[in-house]
């Protein structure tokens, strides 16, 4: 099972990218907000463009937001059960703030651990 | 050829392979049709050779909509038909889990699956008639595909209809697929022992007597 460690200098941050024939099961995230700026607001991020459907001749790119959490600043926080329904079926990405108002920030270290579907 | 081969109630030792093997045999109906270029019409083959090939095709489907994956090598399908006159395509087919339905149609319109009564056909539109007749991944699981599909070069195509159930915004439909490239030599003269232990491969017209 992977894990990745990046700061929230950029938002979002992809931590694993789509594989066709898998949907991506986070076991584990990690927000240290110790020495960031302010509280924040972390969210996982489902990123994929559907397939051409029936009724979707031209699909656009989705976002689902899969899960958010609020955290202190001070503090450091871990899911590890709260994420095992958590399915991913593209790109997963992990935003600070939200997708359309990222608030970013160099000293929030965000770690995920995660598995593609067998 | 559509085959569900449903759970074994019982286990034997040492297993039985699951795809066709060298050295087996194979015999089509007198159903086949004489318009197919390779002539199999109440003719009996056996396997020369074998290659098993795997393959995954995904889709992620909105909910309440659905994908027609035409698996034959017609202008849009996904070319899992075999192209050569001696070829056999057993392609075994199985379902990653997820809230997905799938329903079988050869050819395109004509439902594997369907009652007597005139209004018992599979339709995906309906709340009640999207069950019927419908596989579910827990059905032929990725690990342990249930479903065969037995081509060959320039049958009617075959159409798996991916529908997404309603009940989630999404889902990732992948579908497993293990084609069993099979190279047939005639028997010509078969014995009787040969056509009983030879598997006995149905027209699709067969299916829906």
């Amino acid at each position: 099972m992977p894990s990745l460690m990046q700061t929230m200098a950029a938002s979002p941050r992809v931590f694993a990218t789509e594989k066709r024939n898998a949907k991506i099961k986070p076991s584990l995230i990690v927000v240290d907000n110790v020495n960031a700026a302010a509280d924040a607001v972390i969210g996982i991020v489902d990123r994929f463009t559907p397939a051409v459907t029936n009724g979707v001749a031209i699909p656009v790119v989705q976002t689902p937001t899969r899960l958010q959490i609020n955290v202190s600043i001070n503090a450091c926080v871990s899911l590890r059960d709260e994420l095992k329904d958590v399915e991913i079926l593209g790109q997963l990405e992990v935003v600070r703030g939200t997708l359309l108002a990222p608030v970013v920030d160099a000293n929030c270290f965000v770690t995920v651990a995660y598995d593609y579907e067998q | 050829m559509l085959e569900l081969r449903p759970m074994p109630e019982a286990t034997v030792s040492p297993g039985v392979p699951k795809l066709l093997q060298e050295g087996y045999l194979v015999r089509f109906t007198n159903e086949w049709p004489e318009t197919l270029p390779i002539k199999l019409r109440n003719k009996c083959f056996q396997i020369q050779r074998t290659n098993p090939v795997h393959y995954d095709l995904s889709y992620i489907i909105p909910t309440n909509d659905f994908r027609d994956v035409d698996i034959s090598n017609a202008a849009g399908g996904e070319n899992l038909y075999p192209e050569g006159l001696s070829t056999l395509y057993e392609t075994a087919l199985g379902f990653k889990p997820g809230n997905y339905l799938v329903h079988f149609y050869i050819p395109a319109g004509e439902a594997v699956s369907r009652l007597e009564q005139a209004n018992m056909i599979p339709n995906v539109t309906s709340a009640t008639l999207r069950y019927l007749g419908a596989k579910k991944p827990s059905d032929s699981p990725y690990e342990d595909k249930r479903i065969f599909i037995y081509s060959v070069k320039d049958l009617e195509p075959i159409i798996l209809r991916v529908f997404v159930d309603s009940g989630i915004a999404f889902e990732k439909c992948v579908l497993g697929l293990e084609v069993n490239k099979c190279r047939l030599v005639e028997v010509t003269d078969p014995t009787k022992e040969q056509l009983t232990k030879a598997k006995k491969l149905l027209y699709y017209s067969e299916l829906r007597w």
